[in-house]
């Protein structure tokens, strides 16, 4: 796994891929997922590099793909997961491929496309027999019976033609929206001539494409008129109507009824709609073809998902016509570079060709490469949420894997909930390995799931830090004896029945003999639990554990920056920056943490009642002031705490102006010496240039390059010295508003003991406390259990949880890394075919 | 002398709860007297009373403790791909739990007020706890 501490070393290497040997050398490096290719034809757009012919077939590959895959999931199966390992074929094995999955989409358009028109024509039959089956009663009795009489007098208002005196018929069918509009058109246009009468089908039929129900409205238009039954048909065609022809005589009809039945049903036979039906063959060589997709569908759609991913790899490779062979840089971890030449060799020598691949020296900043196993990832990823670092600066990483889930235990202490948290995730640790669990799709799950360890260590010190806190879901318990003795107060006081009937609350006095026997040896006191005024106590003493807590981890992260100037070959910064840190923070803050400390050794009951206050003490210490009425805490406190401000006052100047001068005084002879110097540079780029980067001049957009003390020309003083007052003012406020910010160490702390309090005293303790038969109150406690029980996880563990790990997350991101680290880095993301192989 | 009604219940009651423990293998009317016996005495366990805390002995006993993880500790972590956080975590564990208990019981060394208690609490603790 190799050290958290920093980022490893990342080199920038060169390869030379002969063309014959290209596809199997990047399809290898994609299995083994070594390198980062860096695109050295940026310039060029996508339609212009040089595979684009084979990234567009393998593009359409895949969308024949996803038109199979959609039919297969039409069909009702399940693709099943490829097995094995597949590596990309090579190029002249897409043509198979593509081939035949032509061949197979053919086919099963193929069926569809016959389906489809089978059921059009089951539909069609379906709706002639109904509009044939539907009694149009009325009309059509009128038509037979009284045929000569009804028509006269109409025939002779528009003094047409006498020839057609029949009466004709339209019969059809529209969908019911539409028949309104159809009614009344018909009415405007032939009023007169037609008689048109609509009735709806009693059953929907179902619709050929969608399959659904679909309702129809049939109707019979009697009409006299040839150019009226030439009118008639030209709106039912609007209204796509579906029009069948209408037989006159009755028994006609009924042949015509019959023999449509018999066709459907036939149809209906041979098509083989439900499987309870003889299969037709319609039916049977879909599942056919079926079958074969569902063989060549997975490992297809893996060869070909890979073979387009190392044809965008190479295409980010620049070509050497000279040479016959492509050029690529990529950026690889030194510790992995024997296994990448191993892999240029192996796969080169099977063409007969060599690979190789040399380290060049490169300007731009490296990616940041950190190898974590599943334990510390969740760690990391927690950092890198922030940001990723830069290349090998120190890693918070390895200390926020004890110090995040101790300042969420310090926010969250309570046996009790600690303990069911750490159940929790180990129950999700220990089962981690099960396909089922690994499986599952939740995506609140995933991310518990992806936390588990984070879950493990939180619950685990939460447990500790319950226990120094004394609460167990908040119950307090007497492990050792409590370090108050009451009964040494009653009886030394002259506490009787009737003193303590008339007085309602008292209080011990630490000064009375017997009645303070000592420190709680670990913890804090059970018989605070008992008190009203436990809160006085409690909240004096979590405000300074906060204020020390943040003092002692801010402390740390300054001390962690001087990893980074050391390493970073500017030990000046150690002098000049570190150093006035230190003071600062340590000498007015960690002054603080000394007032804190002292007073509560040396200052005792005895003198409790003028005992010195801190506060007053610090702010008097800045303003230069004193109160007559606090007396101080040792002697000469005064002369101490001025000296102590003047120095911190006075590294604020050095923080401010000590880099820039230094810096500049530095590059001043470089400066003058620059127009003689910067010749030779020139002629010595040109001369290395075949060793040099191809790409190295190029713009990049998120690699900061490193300030390097013989290389830098561009050294502009007005930037360095902005720079450095932005750094010094926000350290210098920082100070003072990130110790404040460490008081929600306090705040939450004292929320959750709170929340927890009142929830045990509204519900628990009135369930225990109700009723005095043993069965009434037996039976009663389980639904108050129960609702116990919910709103513990779900408002204490779910929703504190989630604020405690919110506010940890600040803490770690904002007051500890802002005093150390930049995160202005990028991962290295390897190319590889992982993401297609799980 | 005259108590209130609900206050001699109270008092009662308290007496009644002394009687119930009493009342348990091992000690007979010999227990009213009270001698100067430490808590769980009524269990038959003889322990001074209330024996001061020290505040040597927890201090040497923690700091020992967790200077073995600490400091001790990372000399016995078996050398492998993972020692280097290994030590680390043993480290931090150490100093933020040392640090946490020593906090703790620091501010509990020199109160300068006490526990105020209900009356209720005093009748039944000054007769618990002893």
């Amino acid at each position: 796994m190799g050290s958290m501490f920093r980022s490893e070393e990342v080199a920038l290497v060169q390869l030379f891929l002969p063309t014959a040997a290209a596809y199997t050398c990047v399809s290898r490096l994609g299995e083994l997922g070594l390198v980062e290719f860096r695109d050295l034809n940026a310039s060029v757009s996508a339609f212009q590099r040089r595979f684009v012919v084979d990234v567009r077939r393998c593009e359409e590959l895949e969308k024949t793909f996803t038109f199979l895959q959609e039919e297969v999931r039409r069909a009702g199966l399940v693709l099943p997961l490829p097995e094995g390992r597949l590596p990309a074929p090579p190029p002249r094995d897409l043509l198979r491929i593509q081939e035949e999955t032509e061949r197979l989409a053919q086919e099963l358009r193929d069926v569809r496309g016959n389906q489809q028109a089978l059921r059009a024509q089951l539909h069609q039959l379906q709706l002639h027999a109904a509009v044939l089956g539907q009694g149009h009663g009325p009309q059509l009795a009128a038509a037979h019976t009284d045929g000569t009489s009804e028509r006269m007098p109409l025939l002779q208002a528009p003094g047409g033609p006498h020839q057609d005196l029949r009466v004709n018929f339209v019969a059809g069918a529209v969908e019911p929206h539409k028949a309104p509009a159809l009614e009344r058109l018909l009415w405007r246009a032939c009023r007169g001539f037609l008689i048109a009468s609509f009735r709806e089908l009693e059953q929907p039929l179902e619709h050929p494409v969608t399959g659904k129900p679909a309702m129809w409205m049939t109707f019979l238009i009697s009409y006299w008129g040839e150019q009226i039954g030439q009118k008639i048909r030209k709106i039912t065609d609007c209204f796509h109507c579906h029009v069948f022809p209408f037989l006159e005589q009755e028994e006609a009809r009924r042949g015509a009824l019959r023999q449509l039945q018999q066709q459907s049903q036939e149809l209906f036979f041979f098509w083989g709609g439900q499987r309870r039906w003889v299969l037709g063959e319609t039916e049977r060589f879909l599942s056919q073809v079926l079958g074969r997709v569902l063989q060549l569908l997975p490992p297809g759609q893996v060869q070909v998902h890979k073979m387009k991913a190392v044809y965008l790899a190479l295409n980010q490779c620049s070509v050497s016509t000279t040479h016959k062979c492509l050029i690529a840089e990529a950026w690889c971890s030194v510790r992995d570079l024997p296994a990448l030449q191993e892999a240029l060799r192996d796969s080169s020598t099977e063409e007969g060709v060599s690979a190789v691949a040399h380290r060049i020296p490169c300007r731009d900043m490296p990616p940041t490469l950190i190898r974590t196993n599943r334990f510390t990832a969740s760690f990391q990823g927690i950092v890198d949420a922030y940001g990723v670092g830069r290349y090998q600066e120190v890693n918070p990483a390895p200390y926020t894997i004890i110090t995040f889930p101790f300042l969420f235990a310090v926010m969250f202490g309570d046996v009790g909930h600690g303990l069911l948290m750490f159940l929790f995730a180990l129950a999700m640790v220990l089962a981690e390995n099960q396909p089922a669990v690994k499986a599952a799709q939740n995506e609140i799950w995933q991310t518990f799931f992806r936390g588990r360890y984070l879950l493990l260590l939180m619950g685990l010190f939460s447990i500790y830090t319950g226990f120094i806190y004394n609460e167990c879901f908040s119950r307090a318990t007497s492990i050792f004896p409590s370090g108050w003795s009451v009964a040494a107060m009653a009886n030394q006081s002259g506490w009787s029945d009737a003193f303590l009937a008339q007085h309602a609350m008292l209080t011990l006095d630490p000064n009375v003999t017997g009645v303070f026997l000592g420190p709680y040896p670990f913890g804090i006191d059970p018989v605070w639990s008992l008190a009203a005024n436990h809160l006085s106590f409690l909240n004096s003493f979590k405000m300074k554990m906060s204020v020390i807590l943040g003092v002692v981890h801010m402390a740390f992260g300054v001390v962690l920056g001087i990893f980074n100037h050391v390493h970073f070959g500017q030990k000046h910064r150690l002098l000049l920056e570190t150093l006035p840190e230190l003071t600062f923070l340590l000498g007015l803050f960690g002054y603080l943490v000394f007032l804190v400390i002292y007073k509560w050794l040396c200052v005792s009951a005895a003198s409790a009642a003028s005992a010195p206050s801190i506060l007053i003490h610090f702010i008097n210490m800045f303003l230069f002031s004193h109160s007559p009425t606090n007396r101080p805490l040792y002697p000469r406190q005064e002369v101490v705490q001025a000296t102590l401000v003047v120095l911190a006052l006075a590294m604020v100047p050095i923080l401010l102006l000590g880099t820039p001068l230094h810096l500049l005084r530095r590059h001043r002879p470089h400066l003058r010496r620059r127009p003689a110097g910067r010749q030779e540079e020139d002629k010595a780029g040109l001369l290395d240039l075949p060793d040099a980067s191809v790409n190295g001049w190029s713009s990049d957009e998120e690699k900061a390059g490193g300030l390097d003390d013989e290389e830098e020309a561009e050294l502009v003083p007005s930037e360095v010295l902005m720079h450095q007052a932005i750094h010094t003012i926000e350290f210098c406020l920082g100070c003072v508003s990130n110790t404040a910010s460490y008081l929600r160490l306090w705040a939450l702390s004292l929320a959750h003991a709170q929340l927890s309090e009142v929830l045990w005293a509204m519900v628990m303790s009135i369930g225990l406390g109700l009723g005095r038969e043993v069965g009434v109150a037996a039976v009663v406690l389980v639904p108050i259990f129960a609702a116990f029980a919910v709103m513990t996880v779900a408002i204490l563990l779910v929703m504190e949880g989630l604020s405690a790990f919110l506010h940890a997350l600040r803490l770690h991101w904002v007051e500890f890394q802002n005093k150390f680290y930049s995160g202005t880095g990028y991962k290295l993301s390897p190319f590889t075919f992982a993401a297609t192989d799980d | 002398v005259r108590v209130r009604g609900p206050a001699r219940l109270i008092a009662s009651g308290a007496r009644l709860l002394l009687r119930m423990l009493s009342a348990l293998p091992g000690r007979g009317p010999a227990h009213l007297q009270r001698p100067l016996l430490g808590p769980a005495s009524h269990l038959g366990i003889l322990r001074p009373a209330m024996t001061a805390h020290s505040f040597a002995l927890p201090v040497i006993i923690f700091t020992t403790f967790w200077g073995l993880i600490g400091i001790a500790g990372p000399w016995f972590v078996p050398k492998g791909p993972n020692r280097g956080v290994i030590i680390t975590m043993l480290v931090a564990t150490a100093v933020c739990c040392y640090l946490f208990w020593l906090i703790a019981i620091l501010a509990q060394l020199n109160p300068l007020f006490g526990p105020q208690l209900k009356n209720e609490t005093i009748w039944y603790v000054r007769f618990l706890w002893e």
